[in-house]
């Protein structure tokens, strides 16, 4: 596959194009890493409005009706609904693994047990998220991929 | 639901071989000369079953921490022993061989439920193992992509 990088003027929208004979799941593959390079959420922070790159979310959490969303040191509220995140997130790198938590998988270091068939993931700032035993098989299906 | 059955199934046959091997020892230093008919074999099964009553009763409606699943765990023990101990000797007259007894079942009771509990951890650990190493993989092969 031939690789052409243009430079344009900074007055000029930058965009990637794709020239393929068709669209397969290798085109799918890189447009969905450009997303996810490419793509941020708009969330709060002390009435403040940030954009927060998806690579960089940890998890996203709903407490109460509220989406919190986890980098490595901050923390971001977002008026979005956890299932808004599950659709916004690249379905290859995010899981849900709670009825509250969706979690980056790219950013788990560890996964431990907990008691009763849960299990504890060891994000990379050293948090603890939890995965209830009902997205247990779906985690080991999502993890193990072709392996199986 | 498939995956809390197959859990409860697992702790119910885990506990039914830790009675078995109570009941063994129990029996060799209480009663040694006693006797039984085929029925003993059941009482495993039934102690067993009743067993699994509070892990009916005490749910979880949310998701727990690791905390206040120990406490929930707890709560279920202490159900456990006064049930178990209330089905042996409910309706016994009280006398000091029947409290040294009930004690000494209370204690196997307590001993066997951190068993079944210690045996899931160490079941959970593999699969904790064996899903880090494919997380490692998985992981190896975003990056890579």
């Amino acid at each position: 596959m031939e690789i052409n990088i243009r430079n344009i003027e900074p007055s000029q929208k930058e965009y990637i194009e794709i020239g393929c004979w068709r669209v397969n799941e290798r085109v799918n593959e890189i447009v969905r890493f450009i997303k996810l390079r490419d793509g941020h959420v708009e969330a709060y922070k002390d009435e403040k409005q940030y954009r927060i790159a998806l690579s960089d979310i940890l998890y996203v959490e709903s407490v109460d009706d509220k989406c919190f969303v986890y980098l490595t040191d901050d923390c971001y509220e977002s008026r979005k609904r956890l299932y808004e995140f599950e659709e916004l997130l690249p379905s290859e790198n995010y899981l849900r693994i709670s009825k509250s938590v969706v979690v980056n998988l790219m950013k788990i270091e560890q996964i431990r047990p907990a008691l009763n068939g849960r299990f504890l993931c060891r994000l990379s700032n050293g948090e603890d998220v939890i995965v209830s035993r009902k997205y247990v098989p779906e985690m080991k299906e999502k993890l193990r991929g072709d392996r199986r | 639901m498939k995956d809390k059955l197959k859990n409860m199934l697992s702790s119910f046959f885990i506990s039914v071989t830790l009675i078995n091997i109570a009941m063994l020892v129990l029996g060799r230093l209480l009663r040694p000369d006693q006797q039984f008919g085929y029925e003993v074999f059941m009482y495993p099964l039934i102690y067993g079953l009743i067993g699994m009553i509070p892990a009916l009763i005490v749910r979880d409606g949310k998701e727990l921490t690791v905390r206040q699943t120990l406490i929930r765990e707890a709560i279920r023990m202490v159900l456990t022993v006064v049930l178990l101990v209330a089905f042996i000797f409910g309706g016994n007259p009280i006398e000091k061989d029947t409290v040294i007894t009930a004690v000494c079942v209370a204690v196997s009771v307590v001993i066997i439920y951190v068993g079944v509990v210690v045996i899931g951890w160490f079941l959970d650990k593999k699969t904790a193992d064996q899903l880090t190493e494919d997380l490692i993989r998985f992981q190896e092969k975003q990056q890579n992509l």
